[in-house]
C-alpha cells in the first residue's frame, strides 16, 4: 500500500521534472535562435559598413545597450510576476536629475540621493500592487504621471539649479576603461550578473517565477505574495535609476525627457528575449540579448539611412513577428 | 392595495440591480458635478464660454477614453489607441488642407473606415496569433506611428474652418461638440450593446472560456470590439485636426492620448479585467480629468501639480474601488 503511495508521489514528482526538462530545452533553443539573430544582424551591419565590427564601434554600442538592457532587466522582473512597470522612464528621469541636482553635494552623495529616489518609487509601486491589490498597470501609469507633475513643479522650485553630473558620473555614464570596453557596461554585468543568478538559483528568484505561474496556489502554499512583490518592484526601482543615472552621465546634462524613448523598448527588449507578459516564462538572458539585437537593429536601420518614419513600422513589425515565433513555441510545446 | 404591491414589486429588485449596476457611473458624474460645481464657483461669468472649451478640448480624448473601453469591456487592452489617433489626425490633415466643407466631410468618411479597417485588422492578429493583446498592440503602436510619419513629416495640413466649426462650434454654442460625442454613443455604441455582438464582447471579457463554451465566437468578437474601438480613434484624430486646424505626428502625443485613455477608463467604472462598465463613465472621467488643473489654477497651485493630483486620484480610486469589491466579495 505505501509502496504504491510511495510511487504515485514519484512519478507525480517526475512528470513536472520532465515537462521542465523539456521547458530549459525549448528555452536553450529560443535562446540559440536569438544568438543567431543577433550575429546574423551584426554580420549584416558588417556588410553594409566594415567599420562596424572595429572595437569602437563595439564600445558604442555597449555603452548605449548598458542602460536599457538594465530597464529592460527590471521590466523583466515585473513582467515575470504577471505584472508590468510603466513608470521605469519616468523613474529614471527622475533619478538622473535628483543625482544632476545633488552633484553639488559630491558624487557619491549625489548617486546615492538619485539610487534613493528610484528605491523610494519603486517601494510605493511595490506596496501599493502588493499589499493593496492596485493593478500593477494602473499603479505604475499613476507614478508615472505624479512623477512627471513633482519633476515639473520641482524644476522650478525645490529640484531647481543646475543639473550638470559630477565628474564621477559623467565617467560611469560615458567613460571608457581600457579599449572597448566602457565603465557603464561593468555596472550593467555586475548588477545583469546578480539578476541572473539571482532569478535561477535564490528563493526569492523561484518565488517570481512562481508568482507568475499561478499566484493563488502561491499564497495558499505559504508564500508571502505581497513581500515578493514589493521586492520585485523595489528591484526595478532601483534598476531604473541606476539605468537613469547612466543615461544622464552619458547626456552629461538632464531634462525631463531624458529616459522617455526608453520606456516602450523596456517592454519590447523583454518581450523579444522571450518573456511573458502573462508571467511565469522568460528570463534576464533573454532580455540581455533583446536589448542587444535592438540597438544593433537600430544602427542597422541608421547606416541604411532608412527614415524615421519606415524605421518605427520595421520596429514594430519585428516585435509582433517575434511575439508570434514565441506564441506558437508555447502553444505547441 | 394588493394589486398595487404586485405591480410594484417587480420594480423593486430591478431598481436595486439598476443602482448596484450603474453605482460606478452615477459616482463619477456626482464627482464631475462637484468639480464643475467648484470650478464655476471660481469664474467669474462661468457659462456657455467656459462648457464649449472643455467639451471642444476633450472631444478627442473623449473619444479615445471610449475607443479604451470598447477594448477592455471586451477583455484586452489597447495600447496603439493613441497612435491610431495622431495617424487619424495626420491623414485628415493632410487631405482635408485646402478642401471645401464638402470635401473635408468626405475625407473624414474615408479616413474612419481607413482607421476602423486598421483596428479590425489589429483584433484579427490578435485573436490569429493568439499573442496578447498588450503586446499586439505595443508593437502596432510603433507601426501606426511610422505610418503617421510617413504621411505627415512636419507638423501641418489643416481643415475646412466650416468643417472645424461643425464638429467643435464656436463662440458660445457647445451644443455642436456634445452632439458629435453623442454621435457615435446613440447611433453604433447602443445598438451594439442591444445586439448579440455586443453582448458576446462582454461576454468576451467576462469570460473567455465561458463565452467560448456558450458559442461565442471569440474572433468575430474580437475583431468588432477592435474595429469599433479604430472608429472611435478615427474620430478622435478628426476632432483633434478640427481643434488644432492641422496634424502632428509627435509621439509624444500619441503616448499621452493612450494613457489618459487607461487612466480614464478606469476612473469611469470599466475593470480591466474585462466585461464591466460602460462607455458614459469614461467620458465623464475625460471631463473630471481636464477640470482638475483648471481647479488648481483657480486655486493659485502651478497647474502642473494637476498631473500628481491625476495619477493620485486615479490610484486611490483603484486602490478603494479594488478593496470595495474584495469586501463585498468576502461578506456574503
Amino acid at each position: 500500500m505505501t509502496d504504491v503511495k510511495e510511487e504515485a508521489i514519484r512519478d507525480e514528482g517526475a512528470a513536472p521534472e520532465a515537462s521542465f526538462v523539456a521547458r530549459v530545452a525549448a528555452g536553450d533553443r529560443s535562446l540559440l535562435a536569438l544568438i543567431g539573430v543577433l550575429v546574423a544582424l551584426v554580420l549584416a551591419n558588417g556588410l553594409i559598413d566594415q567599420s562596424f565590427l572595429s572595437l569602437s564601434q563595439l564600445r558604442n554600442t555597449l555603452l548605449v545597450t548598458a542602460p536599457l538592457a538594465l530597464l529592460a532587466g527590471g521590466q523583466t522582473l515585473c513582467m515575470l510576476t504577471g505584472g508590468i512597470d510603466l513608470s521605469v522612464a519616468m523613474t529614471a528621469t527622475a533619478a538622473a536629475y535628483v543625482t544632476g541636482v545633488q552633484s553639488a553635494e559630491g558624487p557619491v552623495t549625489a548617486i546615492l540621493a538619485g539610487l534613493l529616489v528610484g528605491v523610494a518609487v519603486g517601494l510605493v509601486n511595490g506596496l501599493a500592487i502588493g499589499v493593496f491589490r492596485v493593478n500593477p498597470l494602473i499603479m505604475t501609469l499613476g507614478m508615472s504621471g505624479i512623477l512627471t507633475g513633482l519633476l515639473t513643479v520641482g524644476s522650478q522650485t525645490f529640484l531647481g539649479g543646475a543639473t550638470r553630473m559630477s565628474d564621477l558620473v559623467l565617467e560611469l555614464g560615458g567613460g571608457t576603461i581600457i579599449g572597448p570596453i566602457p565603465w557603464n557596461l561593468v555596472v550593467w554585468l555586475l548588477l545583469g550578473g546578480a539578476l541572473v543568478v539571482g532569478l535561477r538559483r535564490t528563493g526569492l528568484g523561484r518565488m517570481i517565477y512562481a508568482i507568475g505561474d499561478n499566484r493563488v496556489a502561491c499564497r495558499l502554499a505559504g508564500v508571502r505574495v505581497w513581500q515578493v512583490e514589493t521586492a520585485v518592484y523595489t528591484l526595478c526601482g532601483l534598476l531604473a535609476a541606476v539605468a537613469g543615472i547612466l543615461i544622464g552621465g552619458r547626456s552629461g546634462s538632464v531634462d525631463l525627457q531624458l529616459a522617455g524613448s526608453y520606456l516602450l523598448p523596456s517592454v519590447a527588449a523583454a518581450v523579444i528575449g522571450g518573456t511573458s507578459i502573462l508571467g511565469g516564462i522568460g528570463g534576464y538572458t533573454g532580455t540581455i540579448l533583446g536589448a542587444l539585437i535592438l540597438v544593433v537593429l537600430d544602427t542597422m536601420l541608421n547606416l541604411l539611412s532608412v527614415d524615421e518614419a519606415l524605421k518605427q513600422v520595421l520596429y514594430g513589425c519585428i516585435i509582433l513577428v517575434l511575439a508570434w515565433v514565441y506564441a506558437r513555441g508555447t502553444a505547441s510545446a | 392595495m394588493s394589486a398595487l404591491a404586485s405591480a410594484v414589486r417587480p420594480l423593486g429588485p430591478t431598481a436595486a440591480r439598476l443602482g448596484r449596476r450603474h453605482a460606478w457611473t452615477a459616482a463619477v458624474v456626482v464627482f464631475f458635478v462637484l468639480l464643475l460645481t467648484w470650478n464655476a464657483s471660481q469664474t467669474r461669468n462661468f457659462g456657455a464660454f467656459e462648457i464649449q472649451t472643455m467639451l471642444a478640448s476633450t472631444l478627442a480624448l473623449a473619444y479615445v477614453a471610449m475607443a479604451q473601453a470598447v477594448v477592455v469591456i471586451g477583455g484586452g487592452i489597447d495600447l496603439s489607441v493613441g497612435s491610431l489617433l495622431v495617424l487619424a489626425n495626420c491623414l485628415s490633415a493632410r487631405f482635408m488642407e485646402g478642401t471645401s466643407f464638402g470635401g473635408s466631410v468626405l475625407v473624414a468618411l474615408v479616413v474612419l473606415v481607413v482607421i476602423a479597417a486598421l483596428g479590425a485588422l489589429t483584433g484579427l492578429v490578435i485573436s490569429v496569433s493568439r499573442i496578447p493583446d498588450i503586446i499586439v498592440t505595443l508593437a502596432t503602436s510603433f507601426v501606426w506611428g511610422g505610418a503617421a510619419l510617413f504621411v505627415l513629416r512636419t507638423p501641418g495640413g489643416g481643415a475646412a474652418p466650416e468643417f472645424q466649426a461643425l464638429v467643435l462650434g464656436s463662440g458660445n454654442a457647445w451644443w455642436p461638440a456634445l452632439l458629435c460625442l453623442l454621435a457615435p454613443l446613440l447611433l453604433v455604441w447602443v445598438p451594439l450593446r442591444r445586439s448579440r455582438a455586443g453582448i458576446a464582447i462582454y461576454a468576451l471579457g467576462s469570460s473567455k472560456d465561458a463565452a467560448f463554451l456558450s458559442g461565442v465566437d471569440p474572433l468575430r468578437t474580437k475583431v468588432i470590439a477592435y474595429a469599433v474601438s479604430g472608429l472611435l480613434c478615427g474620430l478622435a484624430g478628426i476632432a483633434t485636426t478640427a481643434f488644432t486646424g492641422g496634424g502632428s505626428s509627435q509621439s509624444t502625443i500619441a503616448i499621452n492620448a493612450t494613457l489618459t485613455s487607461v487612466a480614464a477608463i478606469v476612473l469611469g467604472g470599466v475593470a480591466l479585467s474585462g466585461g464591466v462598465g460602460g462607455l458614459i463613465g469614461p467620458v465623464f472621467a475625460v471631463w473630471s480629468l481636464y477640470l482638475i488643473p483648471n481647479i488648481m489654477l483657480g486655486l493659485g497651485v502651478d497647474p502642473s501639480y494637476g498631473e500628481v493630483v491625476k495619477g493620485v486620484v486615479v490610484v486611490l480610486v483603484v486602490l478603494i474601488g479594488g478593496q470595495l469589491r474584495l469586501r463585498r466579495s468576502r461578506s456574503p
